[in-house]
């Protein structure tokens, strides 16, 4: 009786065996590397948005019209932004322009009266779970509002500092 | 049976198997390390304070300078000096970033420590020094002092 054939297939399936184990560990393993290109992106998307700001903030006359300080000093204080419209129609023309593909939203938060306010001025939708803040803050003078027609309450010697939080997400 | 034994030529197959198993679990390895290694690097970025530190010492240099033009202004029409205004201001400014950075979980300190007097004219300000700290709960940073020049 020829029974070679018994070891061929006791080994090949050795072999098979070893392959589909080492297939499975590789599968697995690899559900590690899906958060790591979610990351990239947040990172990038953040680096993005704070550059927007500072962009915003620095760049000079020649290059934008109204800088971010001018535009949050121009805001009526007693108004918020709705989902049907925005409060700083400037910011958000800027803002569109710079970051094209991007969702985002921005709020104001300063104190008033020894109380911490949120005030919503712009609003394009609902932030998704991967959505990103990027916070600068400005500080505000009664001249600087006289000047831009805003509806801030600073006294003559007083100061005031406005956090602009920049909330995005991509599409 | 005494062929089963002596024929050793299916081996081959088994070798050929377990050198393709180590291969690709050597593989697996080399791709998870970088995988983590990438992870744990756009964790960092994202963890990173960077911009706040920066937006902080920047809007501080400028609130300084600002806060010292208003002060000029201020004592035309007051009986406090130049150094008291300017202190008041930032003090003022110092206690709204603070409760500012509080609202999203980070401590900020921001102190005057010297308003410097020009030696020629001891009406102008030349220079301010500030002690400013910064700490999120990971990530701890200081600059004192921050010597802000304000005589332009």
């Amino acid at each position: 009786m020829n029974d070679q054939a018994q070891l061929h297939t006791l080994e090949g399936l050795g072999a098979a065996v070893l392959v589909t184990m080492t297939i499975l560990i590789i599968t697995q393993s690899t559900v590690v590397v899906t958060p790591q290109s979610e990351m990239f992106m947040q990172v990038d998307l953040k680096q993005t948005a704070s550059d927007t700001l500072t962009i915003l903030d620095v760049a000079p006359q020649i290059a934008i019209q109204h800088n971010l300080t001018e535009c949050v000093a121009s805001y009526n204080v007693s108004t918020e932004a709705t989902l049907l419209g925005g409060e700083l129609e400037i910011l958000d023309e800027e803002l569109s322009a710079i970051l094209a593909d991007t969702m985002y939203n921005v709020d104001l938060a300063y104190m008033d009266n020894g109380n911490l306010t949120v005030k919503h001025v712009v609003i394009n939708g609902m932030p998704t779970d991967n959505s990103v803040v990027a916070r600068r803050l400005v500080t505000l003078y009664n001249s600087t509002v006289t000047n831009s027609g805003g509806t801030w309450d600073i006294a003559d010697g007083d100061l005031l500092v406005v956090e602009v939080r920049l909330t995005a997400w991509q599409t | 049976m005494a062929n089963l034994k002596d024929d050793t030529r299916g081996q081959w197959i088994l070798l050929s198997g377990l050198t393709i198993a180590i291969s690709l679990v050597t593989v697996a390895v080399l791709l998870n390390q970088a995988a983590v290694t990438g992870y744990y690097s756009s964790n960092a970025a994202l963890e990173f304070p960077k911009e706040q530190i920066r937006d902080l010492t920047t809007q501080t240099r400028e609130t300084a300078q600002s806060a010292t033009l208003l002060a000029y202004q201020l004592n035309q029409s007051s009986n406090l000096s130049v150094p008291t205004i300017i202190t008041t201001l930032l003090e003022n400014y110092s206690m709204q970033t603070s409760i500012l950075y509080a609202s999203h979980g980070e401590t900020v300190d921001i102190r005057v420590s010297n308003v410097s007097m020009n030696t020629s004219n001891t009406t102008i300000v030349d220079s301010i020094w500030m002690n400013i700290s910064y700490y999120d709960g990971n990530t701890f940073y200081s600059s004192e002092p921050e010597i802000i020049e304000v005589n332009a």
